[in-house]
């Protein structure tokens, strides 16, 4: 049916391929909720308004599919959802490797979307899959120990079967089977090897063809499989709609399947009397002999087959639109021109005299108010809940914890934490290569876990938090810990400088020395130790820091700490002659006046001052930005103390200027990069202020 | 213009009903589910209903149930999209008060075949 749609649509003048794009994106959120429900699903008491939805994700799946013409995939889904159907109809019973099987056809579904949506990649090959759905829902099934159960618990649902059977569904029973009008009759041998892959389902044989039916096979078929069943499996080589079932040898109903055909090519039809149809329709066959027999059933039946379910997930869709990250970027950049813009006139307007210019300044103060709210307003639009970073982490861990035979359980923490989209596509990779980490290295093997008197089933964290401006993620995990020994014996093999005074979080952060590895065996899932150095140079990179914590035999946890967003930040402007350069607040440490005596050289022209006993190395910014001077008299006399990648620096400035919301603009996109700065912004008088790069400064201290 | 309320859960699928009615020079109004579209049948009446079965809050057999209760659906024709022809599902949209069905997928050709049926 999905191949022909095409040609209809194109006779209608509408083309299907407008919808695709809202089609995939659909089907992508289906199959994202499907994974999540199934790894939440707890097999041993599934919960019907669980596997419920899980069916009604597959079977949304499926309907687009179809009508898209995308078959591939509604063949997968129809597959599938024959399997939940049975499922949610307590036909069957669910197990992990019906959980397994499912996951990986949600796999193998979002392989087929992305090539149907050009990105390309391999052939995805699902017959192993449908075998085993198939074998799944027909071979673990024995319709003699089921149909009893099944019937006692929904009655009504076999009732409508029984009757079109010849024989209740208990024992084997001799059919006869048509399929047709086909439009290649050779389709119907695929039936005919269905029934020799799957040898319970009985036996086929095909009778003479009947020259009153029009390109039409017939089978002589016996089976103790339901009819329902052998459709699912025949749908995948010919439509429901071709395959009709008779009592063998009763030649005198050959009217019933035919009308039914007919209706069914036609593919609508409308009740008898029903309010609304159109007077000159006629009833169709089937329905209307099928439904006097039982009306009382057919009532009954709607329940179990469609329920009702109080997801608030649908009700969420209507409420919200899906907008281009270019569009918001753009409202953002426009609200931050504002913001500079109101700025420079509350500059401008500081002098006049709020007595004869009331009404000026009252409207000033309300353009200053509203345009703060703007602007969180439009910022919080790029905030996304750390849940879409979280979600992808539980079918990670079942998987890696299944290939390296542990056992672990992932609790998190925080999944509303919001956090500005640009960084949450950003610290997905680092997080998952902690998480890794900590499954691999971390958490020990139950056996091992028992004999030190753990739990058997290790638990990850995954916590997110909001701690002033910025977001902290948590990876914890109870699993045997860093070793002090170890760690230090390692970097020494390594040629790095490990004296036994370091402490414990300096030992901790060797680690992120590049090409380390602490896993005695190299596995290839945290791989060679490549990974932790980027890792924390990737954080770095996004303005954020990480921690380690951990005890031996006890756990370690891991706590990346970032700015909720890239596009505003606190910041502290200092002046340097004529020039303001901002510094990230995050990363000022103190600041205080400085004397000449507390400044001495060292090595010819490195200075380092003294504070409290420490001295640490003196940057001027006057030098590194060759800052024009004119009065040659001048002495820059403060100092700030800033502190980037577990290094401390003095910058010298003139003066302080104050603490304000920088918007930042970039500077490599805008104008080419500039060593030690890491952005710009506009002050509110319109000047251009650097935002300076506070580790790059703290590195070049160290040559 | 003839109205006709269009319910369906997916968005995709609800786009392309609806394009292909504004098309055939329907106006339309969208539901996401049996619930959105009773709630938007409130006090108001439509020349036709065109709904999906299984949706989550409500579904289409409960939405036929419900629409029939009050006096302006008594007569309207109410469509529903069944992805199995399964007579089940017809004799429960039948005992709930349904006109007629379609099966899905069709195609937009098929869908202005059948509600020119109705609608005249």
């Amino acid at each position: 049916m999905a191949d022909t749609s095409t040609d209809h649509s194109a006779a209608a003048g509408i083309d299907l391929s407008q919808f695709y794009q809202v089609f995939f994106e659909e089907a992508g959120e289906n199959l994202e909720n499907m994974e999540q429900l199934l790894l939440e699903l707890d097999i041993e008491a599934a919960d019907d308004e669980e596997m419920n939805a899980i069916f009604r994700c597959a079977h949304s799946i499926k309907g687009g599919a179809a009508t898209f013409g995308f078959s591939d995939v509604a063949e997968l889904t129809h597959q599938m959802e024959t399997l939940l159907d049975k499922l949610r109809r307590h036909e069957l019973v669910p197990t992990p490797p019906m959980v397994d099987v499912l996951l990986q056809s949600g796999d193998a579904l979002k392989a087929m979307l992305g090539r149907h949506q050009g990105s390309g990649g391999e052939e995805v090959d699902t017959s192993g899959l449908l075998f085993n759905i198939r074998a799944m829902v027909a071979g673990e099934a024995p319709p003699a120990a089921e149909a009893p159960v099944a019937k006692a618990q929904v009655p009504a649902a076999q009732a409508p079967v029984a009757a079109a059977a010849t024989a209740a569904t208990t024992g084997k029973r001799i059919v006869e089977l048509r399929v047709g009008p086909l439009n290649d009759l050779s389709q119907a041998d695929n039936l005919v090897d269905l029934f020799k892959e799957i040898t319970d389902l009985g036996t086929i044989e095909p009778l003479p063809d009947d020259p009153s039916l029009d390109a039409t096979r017939r089978f002589k078929v016996e089976t103790a499989s339901a009819e329902s069943e052998l459709l699912d499996l025949f749908t995948f080589h010919v439509a429901r709609e071709q395959v009709a079932f008779l009592p063998y040898g009763d030649a005198a109903t050959p009217a019933a399947p035919a009308a039914q055909a007919e209706a069914s090519e036609k593919g609508y039809g409308f009740f008898d009397d029903a309010p609304g149809a159109p007077a000159a329709a006629q009833p169709v066959a089937p329905v209307s002999a099928v439904e006097p027999q039982q009306p009382k059933p057919a009532t009954a039946v709607a329940k179990p087959a469609a329920p009702k379910a109080e997801k608030p997930a649908a009700a969420l869709e209507a409420s919200t639109i899906r907008v281009s990250v270019e569009k918001v970027d753009q409202l953002i950049n426009l609200v931050g021109e504002l913001v500079i813009t109101q700025a420079m006139l509350a500059q401008n307007s500081r002098g006049l005299d709020p007595v004869v210019y009331q009404q000026l300044v009252t409207g000033l103060t309300d353009l200053d108010r509203n345009t703060r709210d703007l602007q969180e307003a439009v910022m919080s639009i790029r905030m996304i809940p750390m849940s879409t970073v979280f979600s992808r982490f539980p079918r990670m861990l079942r998987d890696l914890a299944n290939k390296l035979g542990k056992k672990v359980e992932l609790v998190t923490q925080g999944e509303a934490t919001e956090l500005d989209k640009g960084l949450v596509e950003k610290i997905t990779d680092p997080l998952t290569h902690l998480v890794r980490n900590s499954c691999d290295h971390g958490v020990e093997m139950p056996a091992d876990r028992i004999a030190n008197g753990k739990p058997e089933v290790g638990t990850i964290t995954l916590a997110a938090s909001h701690q002033g401006g910025s977001i902290v993620i948590e990876v914890r995990d109870d699993g045997r810990g860093l070793s002090r020994e170890k760690l230090l014996r390692k970097a020494r093999e390594k040629g790095i400088d490990a004296p036994d005074s370091l402490t414990d979080s300096e030992v901790w952060n060797l680690i992120f020395a590049p090409g380390f590895s602490t896993a005695d065996v190299v596995t290839d899932v945290s791989g060679r130790g490549v990974g932790m150095d980027v890792v924390k140079k990737n954080i770095t990179s996004l303005g954020g820091t990480v921690e380690i914590d951990s005890a031996e035999g006890y756990g370690m946890r891991v706590a990346v700490r970032l700015p909720l967003t890239l596009a505003i930040m606190d910041g502290m402007s200092v002046g340097v002659g004529e020039e303001v350069y901002i510094l990230p607040l995050s990363s000022v440490v103190e600041s205080f006046q400085v004397s000449q005596e507390m400044v001495k050289t060292i090595g010819g022209s490195g200075r380092v001052v003294e504070v409290r006993d420490e001295y640490m190395p003196v940057i001027e910014l006057e030098k590194v930005f060759q800052v024009p001077r004119f009065d040659w008299e001048h002495n820059s006399g403060i100092m700030v103390v800033v502190e980037a990648e577990s290094g401390r620096v003095a910058l010298l400035v003139d003066e302080l200027l104050g603490q304000q919301q920088v918007v930042v603009k970039n500077l490599e996109t805008n104008y080419r990069k500039v060593n030690d700065v890491s952005g710009a912004t506009i002050m509110g008088d319109g000047r251009v202020a650097l935002i300076l790069d506070v580790g790059s400064l703290v590195r070049r201290s160290r040559h | 213009m003839h109205s006709i309320l269009a319910v369906d859960d997916s968005a995709s699928m609800r786009q392309m009903v609806s394009f292909t009615l504004k098309s055939a020079g329907y106006n339309v109004v969208e539901a996401v589910d049996g619930q959105d579209a009773y709630e938007k049948a409130q006090g108001r009446s439509f020349d036709l209903v065109l709904t999906d079965q299984n949706m989550p809050r409500m579904d289409g057999i409960s939405l036929t149930k419900k629409l029939r209760e009050s006096p302006q659906f008594k007569t309207t024709p109410i469509l529903m999209l069944t992805t199995e022809s399964s007579d089940q599902m017809k004799q429960a949209g039948r005992a709930a008060g349904a006109t007629g069905w379609l099966v899905k997928p069709f195609d937009p050709t098929k869908l202005i075949e059948v509600i020119q049926k109705v609608i005249r």
